[in-house]
C-alpha cells in the first residue's frame, strides 16, 4: 500500500472538514475521491501533502509515518492543487528549475525529467515561453509536469481538470492515465462522476468529511445505484396513452420521461416499443440507462453531487 | 543549498521582470533623489546643542552672554572646561558647534572690541549656516541692548572644523540618500516576496515540498538583499555621475552598514508580510512605515529640525543609526573604532527583528 490512511479526523471548530476518515491506496492505481464541493476532498489531501495538521489519526505514505517523517512524506508526494501554481512571468523551464530546486535535483537528473515532462505531458513546445503567454490547457499540462518533476512515487491532484471544456479534459484524462503506464499512483480528487467512473480504478464517495462508499466504480454502480432501466420518451399528449399500455410492467413517470424497471431490461426492450407502436404511441426515444455514479451517490446522501450541502 | 539558491534565483529572476517592483526599487528612489536636490536650501527652524568654553572666566559680561545665549530658544548649551573636551564631543556630533570665549574677552570688550571664535560642525551645511547666523545674530542684537550706536563690537570669527573644507548639500544629501534603499526598498521586497507567494498560492506548492521553512525564508532574505543591493548601486553611481559629490567611498565600512541596515529593512518587512491579512494591506503597510521612518531617520534634513519628542522617537529607530554611519564614513572619514554604536545598534536589532520575523513566520506556515 502506498497510502494508508487510519481514523483521520480534522476539525474546524464545529466543522468536521474530515471526519474519521479510513482507506488505503494500493501503488500503481488512480484513485478518486468522489464528492461535492465542501465534502473534504481538499482538506484530505492537503493532510496527506503535510499542509494542514489533524487532530486525530495516523497516515502512511509510501512506507513514512507522515507525523515523523514529514519531508520525506513531502519527498515522495508530486502535489498540483486546483490552481496553476507557476511564476507567469518565468519561462517554463524555469518554473521546472525552481521546482527541481525544492526537492535538490542534480542537473544530470533535472534533464532527464524534463525529457520525461516532454515526451508524456507534451510540454515541449511551449518549454521556453513565458507562463503568461500559455493557454488554459497549456498552463494545467506545465503545472502537473511541474509538480511531478521531482519523480515522486505518488502524484495527489485537486479537482484536476475542473474548469476544462470536455475536449480538454478528454486530454487531460490521458496524461493522468499516462502517469499510471509510468508506475506512478494517482490520487485524484473531483466532483465530475464522469471523470472518476472514466479514470479511475477505485472510488471513495466523500459527504460531509466522510467516507460513505468506496470501491470500484462499476462495483458501486451495481450495488448501489440500482438496475439498469428503459426510458421512454413519447410526445407530452400521447403520456398517458403509453402508462396505460405498459401497465403490466413496473414503470412510472420521471421528468418528462417513462422509466421502465426489469431485470434484464435488454430483453423487453424490443417488447416494449411494439406494444407502444400497436397502440399508436409515438415512441421519441427509447434507451436503456445505466445507473452512475451520480446515483450512487444520490442514493448514499439523498441529493445530488452539485447541490451544496446545508 | 540548492534549494536556498533555486528560490534567490527565481525571485531575482521575477524581480527583473517585474516593471512595478523595479519602479519601488529603482526609479522611485532616483525619482526622489533628484527631487530632494532640487529644492536644497529651505530653512526649518531647530535647535541644536552648541558647546561653549568660557576661557575669561566668570565675569558679569560672560554670564549675561552665556545666559542670554540659553535664552535663544534655538540653542542647547553644554560647557565644557576646555577646548580639547568640546572638539572631542564636536567631532562625536554630540555638539553641533563650539563656541569660544577667550581669554581677556571681557577686557578687550570694555576697551571697545573683542572676539569669540566658534567652530562649526560642517558636516551638515545647513545646520552650520543656521547655527552660525543665529549666533552671529544674538551677538549683534546683544549689544545693542547696552549700545544702540555702537555697532557690532563683538567679532564673531567661524571655522567650519571636521573636514576642513566645506561640505555642499550634495555632500550631506547623497549618504542620506544612500539610506533609502536600506528602508524602503528592502522592506516593500521583503513584504512582497512573502505576501507574493501566499497570494498567488505558489506557497503551498513550496510548503507541500520537502525543504524546510527557514530555508525558503533564508532565499527570500538573499534575493531581497540582492535587489537592496542594485537598488543602492543604482543610486550611488548615478548620484556620483550627477552630482559629483566630494565623499569618501570607505567600501570595506560602508558595506556592514549597507548589509546591517538592509537586513533591519528585511526583517521589518517579514513581519508586516507576516501580520497582514491581504497583500495589498501588507504593501501599504510597508510603504506607508518606510515613508513616515524617512522623516524621523535623518536621512534628507538633520534630525535637529523635528521637534525634540520626535528627535527622541528617531533616535530609537535603527535606520536613523545607519544614515549617520554613512555620513559618518563618507564625509566625517569615520573609522571602525568610530562606528561601534551604529553597528552594535543595528546588529541587535536585526537580530531582534530578524527574530521577531522568523517567531511569526513560523507560527503562520504551521497555522
Amino acid at each position: 500500500m502506498i497510502i494508508e490512511v487510519e481514523d483521520l479526523a480534522k476539525h474546524y471548530g464545529e466543522v468536521k472538514a474530515v471526519d474519521g476518515v479510513s482507506f488505503s491506496v494500493e501503488e500503481g492505481e488512480i484513485f478518486g475521491l468522489l464528492g461535492p464541493n465542501g465534502a473534504g476532498k481538499t482538506t484530505l489531501m492537503e493532510i496527506l501533502c503535510g499542509l494542514r495538521r489533524v487532530d486525530r489519526g495516523k497516515v502512511t505514505i509510501h512506507g513514512y509515518n507522515l507525523a515523523r517523517d514529514s519531508p520525506k512524506v513531502r519527498a515522495s508526494i508530486g502535489f498540483c492543487p486546483q490552481e496553476t501554481l507557476l511564476y507567469d512571468l518565468l519561462t517554463v523551464r524555469e518554473n521546472f528549475a525552481f521546482a527541481a530546486s525544492l526537492y535538490s535535483l542534480s542537473s544530470k537528473r533535472f534533464k532527464e525529467r524534463i525529457e520525461f515532462s516532454c515526451k508524456v505531458l507534451g510540454v515541449e513546445e511551449f518549454l521556453n515561453r513565458r507562463v503568461q503567454q500559455l493557454s488554459g490547457g497549456m498552463k494545467r499540462r506545465a503545472n502537473l509536469a511541474a509538480s511531478i518533476i521531482h519523480d515522486p512515487p505518488l502524484v495527489i491532484l485537486d479537482e484536476p481538470t475542473v474548469g476544462f471544456d470536455p475536449n480538454v479534459k478528454r486530454e487531460f484524462w490521458e496524461l493522468i492515465k499516462n502517469l499510471k503506464s509510468y508506475g506512478k499512483t494517482v490520487l485524484l480528487s473531483t466532483h465530475d462522476m464522469y471523470e472518476a467512473d472514466e479514470i479511475c480504478d477505485r472510488v471513495a464517495i466523500m459527504e460531509r468529511g466522510k467516507i460513505v462508499a468506496l470501491d470500484k466504480p462499476y462495483v458501486l454502480k451495481e450495488t448501489i445505484g440500482g438496475e439498469p432501466s428503459i426510458h421512454v420518451k413519447v410526445k407530452d399528449s400521447q403520456i398517458r396513452r403509453a402508462l396505460s399500455t405498459l401497465k403490466g410492467y413496473s414503470s412510472t413517470l420521471k421528468d418528462d420521461e417513462i422509466q421502465v424497471f426489469a431485470p434484464n431490461p435488454w430483453e423487453i426492450m424490443a417488447e416494449v416499443s411494439n406494444k407502444l407502436n400497436l397502440q399508436g404511441v409515438l415512441v421519441e426515444k427509447i434507451e436503456i440507462v445505466e445507473p452512475t455514479l451520480e446515483d450512487v451517490f444520490l442514493k448514499l446522501t439523498g441529493r445530488k453531487l452539485t447541490e451544496v450541502p446545508q | 543549498m540548492n534549494s536556498i539558491i533555486g528560490i534567490a534565483v527565481k525571485d531575482i529572476k521575477t524581480f527583473f521582470r517585474e516593471k512595478g517592483t523595479i519602479f519601488w526599487t529603482i526609479a522611485f528612489p532616483v525619482m526622489i533623489l533628484l527631487l530632494f536636490t532640487a529644492i536644497f536650501g529651505r530653512e526649518i527652524p531647530f535647535s541644536a546643542n552648541v558647546g561653549i568654553v568660557n576661557e575669561d572666566g566668570q565675569t558679569s559680561i560672560t554670564e549675561s552672554i552665556i545666559s542670554g545665549l540659553n535664552n535663544t530658544g534655538f540653542l542647547t548649551l553644554k560647557s565644557f572646561a576646555n577646548r580639547t573636551d568640546a572638539f572631542h564631543d564636536l567631532n562625536a556630533t554630540n555638539v553641533r558647534a563650539v563656541l569660544i570665549i577667550p581669554q581677556g574677552f571681557t577686557q578687550s570688550l570694555i576697551m571697545g572690541r573683542s572676539n569669540v571664535s566658534l567652530v562649526v560642525d560642517g558636516t551638515n551645511p545647513d545646520v552650520a549656516r543656521l547655527i552660525d547666523d543665529g549666533i552671529r545674530t544674538f551677538f549683534t542684537e546683544y549689544y545693542k541692548q547696552f549700545n544702540p550706536n555702537y555697532a557690532e563690537p563683538i567679532m564673531v570669527s567661524t571655522e567650519i572644523s571636521v573636514v576642513g573644507e566645506k561640505v555642499g548639500y550634495k555632500e550631506n544629501i547623497v549618504p542620506g540618500m544612500l539610506t533609502y534603499p536600506l528602508l524602503f526598498s528592502s522592506m516593500v521586497v521583503s513584504t512582497g516576496a512573502i505576501v507574493f507567494e501566499r497570494e498567488k498560492g505558489t506557497l503551498k506548492k513550496i510548503r507541500a515540498s520537502p525543504i524546510h521553512p527557514i530555508n525558503m525564508l533564508l532565499g527570500k532574505t538573499f534575493a531581497a538583499l540582492v535587489q537592496t543591493v542594485i537598488s543602492i548601486v543604482v543610486m550611488a553611481v548615478l548620484a556620483a555621475v550627477l552630482l559629483g559629490p566630494k565623499l569618501t567611498w570607505n567600501v570595506p565600512l560602508l558595506i556592514p552598514i549597507f548589509f546591517l541596515g538592509s537586513m533591519n529593512g528585511i526583517a521589518l518587512g517579514l513581519i508586516i508580510s507576516c501580520i497582514g491579512r491581504a497583500p495589498q494591506e501588507a504593501s501599504n503597510a510597508a510603504t506607508t512605515i518606510a515613508i513616515v521612518l524617512q522623516f524621523f531617520t535623518g536621512m534628507y534634513f538633520p534630525i535637529d529640525y523635528l521637534p525634540t519628542y520626535m528627535q527622541q522617537i528617531g533616535r530609537m529607530i535603527p535606520m536613523t543609526y545607519a544614515a549617520q554611519a554613512l555620513r559618518d564614513i563618507m564625509i566625517r572619514n569615520a573609522t571602525l573604532s568610530d562606528l561601534f554604536l551604529p553597528m552594535a545598534t543595528l546588529s541587535m536589532s536585526a537580530i531582534i527583528l530578524y527574530g521577531i520575523g522568523v517567531l511569526l513566520y513560523r507560527r503562520w506556515v504551521e497555522k
